[in-house]
C-alpha cells in the first residue's frame, strides 16, 4: 500500500478518474480475460474475484478466489482452464452462483467452491477403417509395424480424422509400439474434442438472478447449449470454423443471439431456430477481442485496429490503435448510464473508448493480459487487471469521474459541425450557372486562347529584356553576373549600395565598369562612373556611392544602373532603382 | 430564548444542542454506532442499510446530540454536502477491515475537507476505525496513515478503534467530541 502515493504521481492524468486500490506485482496470477469473473459466491452481498490461473502452463493450474486484497481459497485444477463463468443453476435458496470451469473436453462445476459435477462433451464419430484396424490388432492378427502402416494409410486419405490414441501411436519409436498396443488395444477408441470458449445464456427470464444455461464452443466447430440442472444438450449449432470468442444475449426459451468470433477471421451471428449462422462478418485480420455494446459489436483486430459492426454485419467505424490489442472488456455502469470498451494494449496502456472516441487512458506497470470490470466487494465500478508478469491491479472508478468525449484527441473538430450561413441562390447566380453549363466548350476555348496569348506576350517581353540586357541577371555565358541594389537614407542624401556577384563556377571576370543614368535636374552623384575590380567567383562585392536629391518638391525618379564591359557597346546587365521620395530638405 | 430556558441553561438543567453529521462508506457501521449511543430502550434490534439519511438523537452528560446519519451508498453520497452547513461536528466511520476501499474512504474524506462549507471552519472530526474485532482489521494507527490524517492541521481530530456491535471504544470517542464542542463554545 505504501506504493500508492508514488503511483499517483506517475499517472497524474489517469489518477483523476481512477483510484489505485491495490497493486500486487507478484500475485502469481497468470490468466486471460476468459478465465476471470466476479461473483457473489457466498450470497453476502460482497462480490469475490474468481480466477482460473493457468500457472506455468504445464502445471500448478488453480482456481483462485480473492476477497478484497487477499486470497480466500485455492482449488487445484487438473488441466489448463480455457474458460470460466459463474451462473445460477437452480432456484434453491440461498441463491449462490456455481462456477463452471472449462478445460479440455470437460466442464467442472463448483458449488460453494467444492467440486459438484463434471460434464463431458459427447464423443465424436470414429473412422470405421481405424476401428477395423484396431479390432484386428486386438485379435493379434497384425503386428505393430503393419498396424502403423495401415493407420498411416488411413490418415492420409480419411474424411474423418483419427483419434488421439492413433495419432500418439504414430508418433512412437518402434521399440515402444508393442507395449503401447498391448496397453490400449482392449479399450474402445474414443475421439473427443475440446472446449475453446464458454459463456452463459439466461434460460427464460431476463432478471439478474435468473437461471442460466451454459453455452460452449468446441474445436469440432460446434456450439452447444446445456441445460443448467440436468446438463443435457438443449441445442447444437454448427459453424464453418473453430470458435474462439463468444458473446451471448437474450433468453434460451424466447430469443437469443450468439456472436462468435472464429479462427478463420470471421464473425458469425447465430440465432434461435437456426442451425447455421444467420449473418457473417468478414474481418481484414484476426479478432483478438470481442465486446458487445448494446446492439453493436466491437472487435479488436490483430492489425492494431478496432472495428464496430451492427448485429446484421454492417460496419459502423474503425479506429486505429497505437499498439497491438492484448485483451478487451466492457465497462458497464448501468447506474450512470455509461458504457465503454476497455482495450488493453501491448504498450502497457489500457484505453477506454466510448464509440470511437478515446475518453481515458490508464498507464499500467506491465502488459495487461486480462481485464474484468464490475462490482467487486461492495464497490460497483471496479477494474481488475492481471499482467503478463503475474501481477494483480485493482482500480476503482471515482464517484465524481466524468468521461467527456472532448477528452479525445482524435475525431473531427467542433467547428466542422457548425453550419455555415450560406446565402440563397439568386436568379443571377442561376442564370450564370445555366450559361456556364451551356457554353462550357466555348468558354474553355476562349480561356485557353487567352492563356496562350498571355504566355506568348510574357515570353516576348522576356526575350526582349534578355536581348537588351535590361535585367539584373546577365545572360551572357562568359560573364555570368548577378546584381542587386539597396537604397539607404531618408534624403536628401542617399547611400546606394550595389551588390555584384560573379556566379560562374571558377572563372573570374575582369574589365568591368559601372555607369548610372539619371535625371540631372533631380539628382546629383559624386561619381557616376567607376571601374570594378576583378570579380572572384562566388564572392559578393558591395559597391557604395552617394546620391544627392536636388529637388524639394517631393518627387522621385528612377536611376538606371548599367554594368559595362570594356569594348562592348551594350551593357551586360541593367538595374532600375526606384528612388524613394526625399523626406529631408537640402541644406544648400 | 425565554427567561425560563436561560435560567434552566444556567442551572445546567437544559442541555445544549449540537448537530453532528455521521459519514462514511456503506457497510462501515454508522447506523450501528449511532444505535449503540442511543439509550438502551430506544435501540433498534435489526440494522438495515440506510436509504437517504435518518435523524437520531441521544444525550451525553452535558450535551444533546442530533445526528444526521447519512447513507454511505455511492448513489447517496452526493447528499452529504447539503448537510455540511448545519453540522457542528463530524463523525467519520471507517471499516478498518476493508483494505481495498480505504482509497475510496480517503477520496471521500478529501472531498469533504475541501468542501467550501467545511474548509475554513474549525470543526471537530471524530474518526471511528470500526470493526476492530475482525481478524484482518487494520490498527487505528495504520488507518490514520492510510487516510493521511496527519495532514489535517486546521481542525481538531481524533481517531479511536471501535467495535460498534459490542459498543467498545464508542464512549471514548464521544467523550472527546463533547470536550471539543464545550471548549469551542466557551
Amino acid at each position: 500500500m505504501s506504493s500508492v502515493p508514488v503511483e499517483m504521481k506517475d499517472g497524474a492524468v489517469s489518477s483523476s478518474k481512477w483510484l489505485d486500490a491495490h497493486y500486487d506485482p507478484v500475485a502469481n496470477l497468470y490468466t486471460f480475460s476468459s478465465c476471470v469473473t466476479l461473483a457473489d459466491l457466498h450470497g453476502d452481498g460482497e462480490n469475490k474475484l474468481v480466477v482460473g490461473d493457468l500457472g506455468t502452463g504445464a502445471g500448478n493450474m488453480k482456481l483462485k478466489v480473492y476477497r478484497g486484497t487477499g486470497l480466500l481459497s485455492e482449488n487445484t485444477l487438473l488441466d489448463l482452464p480455457t474458460g470460466l463463468v459463474s451462473f445460477l443453476m437452480d432456484q434453491h435458496e440461498p441463491r449462490t452462483p456455481a462456477i463452471a470451469v472449462a478445460s479440455g473436453p470437460f466442464i467442472y462445476i463448483y458449488k460453494n467452491l467444492r467440486p459438484y459435477f463434471k460434464f463431458t462433451l459427447p464423443t465424436l464419430e470414429i473412422n470405421p477403417l481405424e476401428q477395423d484396424v484396431w479390432n484386428q490388432a486386438r485379435g493379434d492378427m497384425i503386428d505393430p509395424m503393419t498396424l502403423k502402416e495401415m493407420l498411416e494409410g488411413i490418415r492420409d486419405k480419411a474424411d474423418i480424422p483419427l483419434s488421439v490414441r492413433t495419432l500418439r501411436f504414430l508418433m512412437l519409436e518402434p521399440q515402444e509400439m508393442e507395449s503401447y498396443v498391448n496397453l490400449h488395444k482392449e479399450q474402445p477408441i474414443r475421439r473427443q474434442t475440446v472446449i475453446t470458449c464458454i459463456a452463459t445464456l439466461k434460460k427464460n427470464m431476463a432478471d439478474d438472478d435468473a437461471v442460466s444455461c451454459l453455452v460452449i464452443g468446441t474445436e469440432s466447430q460446434d456450439v452447444y447449449i446445456l441445460d443448467p440442472e440436468a446438463f443435457t444438450i438443449l441445442s447444437k449449432m454448427s459453424l464453418p470454423s473453430v470458435p474462439t470468442l463468444m458473446d451471448v444475449t437474450g433468453q434460451f426459451d424466447i430469443e437469443f443471439r450468439i456472436i462468435v468470433a472464429c479462427r478463420n477471421g470471421n464473425i458469425y451471428i447465430l440465432r434461435r431456430d437456426s442451425q447455421k449462422p444467420k449473418y457473417c462478418i468478414e474481418l481484414s485480420s484476426h479478432p483478438v477481442g470481442l465486446v458487445r455494446m448494446g446492439k453493436n459489436v466491437v472487435v479488436g483486430c490483430a492489425q492494431e485496429t478496432m472495428q464496430s459492426f451492427t448485429q446484421k454485419g454492417k460496419k459502423l467505424w474503425t479506429t486505429y490503435l497505437p499498439a497491438p490489442v492484448t485483451t478487451m472488456a466492457l465497462l458497464d455502469l448501468p447506474t450512470r448510464g455509461f458504457q465503454a470498451v476497455l482495450v488493453a494494449l501491448a504498450n502497457c496502456e489500457v484505453h477506454v473508448y466510448r464509440d470511437k472516441n478515446l475518453v481515458s487512458t490508464i498507464k499500467t506497470q506491465d502488459v495487461v493480459t486480462s481485464i474484468c470490470f464490475g462490482r467487486y466487494g461492495r464497490e460497483d465500478g471496479t477494474l481488475i487487471m492481471t499482467t503478463k508478469g503475474g501481477g494483480l491491479i485493482v482500480k476503482i472508478l471515482k464517484r465524481t469521474a466524468v468521461f467527456d468525449d472532448r477528452d479525445s484527441i482524435s475525431g473531427p473538430p467542433v467547428a466542422q459541425s457548425i453550419r455555415l450561413n450560406v446565402p440563397k441562390k439568386t436568379k443571377l447566380y442561376v442564370d450564370q450557372t445555366m450559361r456556364e453549363r451551356e457554353n462550357a466548350v466555348a468558354m474553355h476555348r476562349a480561356f485557353q486562347m487567352d492563356l496562350s496569348r498571355l504566355r506568348l506576350a510574357a515570353a516576348r517581353a522576356y526575350v526582349k529584356a534578355l536581348e537588351s540586357s535590361l535585367t539584373p541577371m546577365s545572360a551572357s555565358l562568359t560573364e555570368p553576373l548577378k546584381m542587386n541594389a539597396v537604397v539607404q537614407g531618408l534624403g536628401p542624401s542617399f547611400k546606394l549600395t550595389l551588390n555584384i556577384q560573379n556566379t560562374a563556377a571558377c572563372r573570374p571576370v575582369m574589365n568591368l565598369a559601372i555607369s548610372f543614368l539619371y535625371d540631372e535636374n533631380l539628382y546629383s552623384m559624386r561619381t557616376a562612373f567607376f571601374k570594378i575590380p576583378l570579380l572572384v567567383p562566388g564572392l559578393n562585392y558591395p559597391i557604395d556611392t552617394f546620391v544627392e536629391c536636388l529637388s524639394d518638391k517631393g518627387i522621385s525618379d528612377i536611376i538606371k544602373v548599367f554594368v559595362l564591359k570594356e569594348g562592348k557597346s551594350t551593357p551586360l546587365l541593367t538595374a532600375h532603382i526606384n528612388m524613394p521620395v526625399s523626406e529631408g530638405l537640402a541644406l544648400n | 430564548m425565554g427567561l425560563f430556558d436561560k435560567l434552566a441553561g444556567w442551572l445546567g438543567l437544559k442541555k445544549k444542542e449540537v448537530n453532528v453529521i455521521c459519514l462514511g462508506l456503506d457497510n462501515s457501521g454508522k447506523t450501528t454506532i449511532i444505535n449503540q449511543l442511543k439509550p438502551s430502550n430506544a435501540q433498534a434490534q435489526d440494522i438495515v442499510p440506510t436509504i437517504g439519511f435518518s435523524i437520531e438523537k441521544f444525550k451525553t452528560s452535558s450535551l444533546s446530540f442530533t445526528v444526521f446519519d447519512m447513507s454511505g451508498q455511492g448513489r447517496y453520497r452526493n447528499l452529504w454536502e447539503h448537510y455540511y452547513k448545519e453540522g457542528q461536528a463530524i463523525i467519520f466511520v471507517i471499516d478498518s477491515s476493508d483494505k481495498l476501499r480505504m482509497v475510496v474512504a480517503k477520496e471521500e474524506l478529501d472531498t469533504l475537507l475541501n468542501h467550501p462549507d467545511i474548509k475554513h471552519r474549525r470543526i471537530p472530526i471524530l474518526f471511528f476505525a470500526n470493526k476492530m474485532d475482525l481478524r484482518d482489521a487494520l490498527s487505528s494507527v495504520k488507518v490514520s496513515q492510510l487516510l493521511c490524517l496527519e495532514n489535517i492541521k486546521d481542525k481538531p481530530w481524533h481517531i479511536c478503534a471501535s467495535n460498534a456491535v459490542q459498543g467498545e471504544g464508542l464512549q471514548e470517542g464521544v467523550d472527546w467530541l463533547q470536550d471539543q464542542i464545550r471548549t469551542m463554545r466557551t
